[in-house]
């Protein structure tokens, strides 16, 4: 596996949602739940299939621009990886 | 007061065109006359919402056995549950899976008991696998998300690449393989479903690589079987801490297995509050948290990751729900778990198809039969 493509265009995959608001706000996937810390939050909230990947990161890396711009494109990289083989996201 | 629960499996009849000779339900079942009708369903789902519940698990028996399953999807939905749905696929049509994923099903769990049709009917009981492996392209195309259950256990791990090999080819997004769990027909049925140490050791290899060579497309999940395992399985993630069964005719359990500890009350949700059969009844509190516990359970660092493992399993092997699961080394009643071990593995598989089917194997298995009325 690898991380996405720069123009690849990263979504939920089939059967998972997200369900709740605020505080309470989890991605309900077939075998269970994630209540996501900010960050991972933020990037799967741009998982909407419309965005590229190369755009997602371009946003985090605003976001979080405390962070080294590489660093942020590898972290969320790595992130929608592991996500992909769960696959809670498809790209 | 205890933590909400997070899933409700929900045995909506016990019905099953399969007889499946490891079937997790229990040898008395419930009849059809007794069976929740939909408006009872329906409040069901509704109160395992408010209560917190997140997943449904709508199961049985052959849960398409009942004529109002799209209602019964549609209330899970409404209230806001996801709704999976576990299933042998007999009974599912294109205009039947059509209207349950339009009424808000969100993922099908299909299961299968062989890769070879002939092996996979003999253990079911009945001619299913055919139209199984029919079904899968018209559920990958549905939309929802789509797992494959293989069930494993002595008389099919031989092959198990074969049996992942077919699963590949449907194009599932989760592939689970699962080993059968030594309840109700499957205990009956241990010494022929039992696998030997070296088919455990084979298949923990296998699925290894095939977890490696598929992922990214199918998610491969195993859990090495409890018999064959160091420490006890985390049943139901805690008795009444995350998990909750509603039978057929409404009885709530904290495990599938619960109605063979004697002495337990189970109540129904036809006289109580879903909420206070969680939170207050007997049968929930007995086994919660630590205080029944005994040694080695106690005083070990393992208790919160495992429980105390299995209380039905402790009672079916050891004769005390309130021991220690045997499964566990550390169990002062391992030794019933070694000595069924031992008795398996002194007759070694075959290493391929180990075995003919014939007419003269009907009586090698105790096959579940239909509840009655």
């Amino acid at each position: 596996m690898a991380p996405p493509l720069d123009s690849s265009q990263p979504r939920l995959a089939a059967g998972c949602r997200w369900s709740g608001e605020g505080d309470k706000k989890m991605l309900l996937f077939p075998e269970g739940a994630l209540r996501l810390e900010g960050t991972g939050q933020a990037i799967l909230e741009r998982c909407d299939g419309q965005r590229t990947f190369q755009q997602i990161v371009n946003e985090l890396q605003i976001l979080y621009s405390a962070s080294s711009p590489e660093k942020v494109r590898d972290d969320v990289g790595n992130f929608l990886e592991r996500l992909q083989e769960k696959r809670v996201v498809d790209f | 007061m205890p933590s909400n629960p997070l899933g409700l499996i929900a045995e909506v009849t016990h019905r099953c065109p399969l007889h499946c000779v490891y079937c997790s339900n229990p040898l008395q079942m419930a009849g059809s006359s007794s069976e929740l009708t939909t408006a009872e369903w329906v409040s069901v789902l509704q109160q395992a919402s408010r209560l917190g519940i997140l997943h449904v698990h709508l199961t049985g028996g052959e849960p398409l056995a009942r004529p109002d399953l799209v209602e019964l999807v549609d209330a899970a939905h409404s209230a806001g549950l996801y709704t999976n749905l576990i299933t042998s696929g007999i009974g599912l049509s294109e205009n039947r899976l059509t209207a349950l994923v339009k009424a808000g099903l969100e993922h099908v769990q299909l299961s299968f008991q062989d890769s070879r049709q002939s092996a996979a009917d003999w253990i079911a009981g009945t001619r299913a696998h055919a139209l199984k492996v029919d079904l899968a392209p018209m559920i990958r195309r549905s939309g929802v998300a789509f797992t494959i259950n293989m069930v494993v256990h002595r008389q099919n791990l031989d092959h198990l690449g074969e049996m992942i090999a077919l699963a590949e080819s449907l194009q599932p997004d989760r592939l689970e393989i699962a080993h059968v769990q030594y309840y109700g027909w499957a205990f009956k049925n241990r010494g022929a479903l039992l696998p030997t140490r070296d088919q455990v050791d084979a298949s923990i290899r296998i699925i290894a690589a095939a977890q490696q060579r598929l992922s990214g497309r199918i998610h491969v999940e195993a859990v090495v079987p409890d018999y064959y395992a160091r420490y006890p399985k985390a049943c139901m993630g805690g008795w009444g801490r995350q998990l909750l069964i509603i039978d057929p005719a409404g009885k709530v359990l904290p495990c599938h297995a619960a109605g063979i500890i004697p002495g337990l009350q189970f109540d129904n949700v036809r006289n109580h509050p879903l909420q206070w059969i969680w939170r207050e009844s007997d049968a929930f509190q007995k086994f919660r948290g630590e205080l029944w516990m005994p040694e080695p359970c106690r005083s070990c660092d393992r208790r919160d990751k495992d429980f105390g493992g299995c209380r039905c399993q402790a009672f079916l092997v050891a004769g005390d729900a309130a021991s220690t699961d045997p499964a566990c080394s550390l169990a002062p009643t391992h030794s019933l778990i070694e000595a069924v071990v031992a008795g398996v593995n002194a007759t070694p598989t075959s290493g391929e198809n180990n075995v003919q089917v014939g007419e003269e194997l009907n009586h090698f298995w105790s096959y579940r039969p239909q509840p009655g009325k």
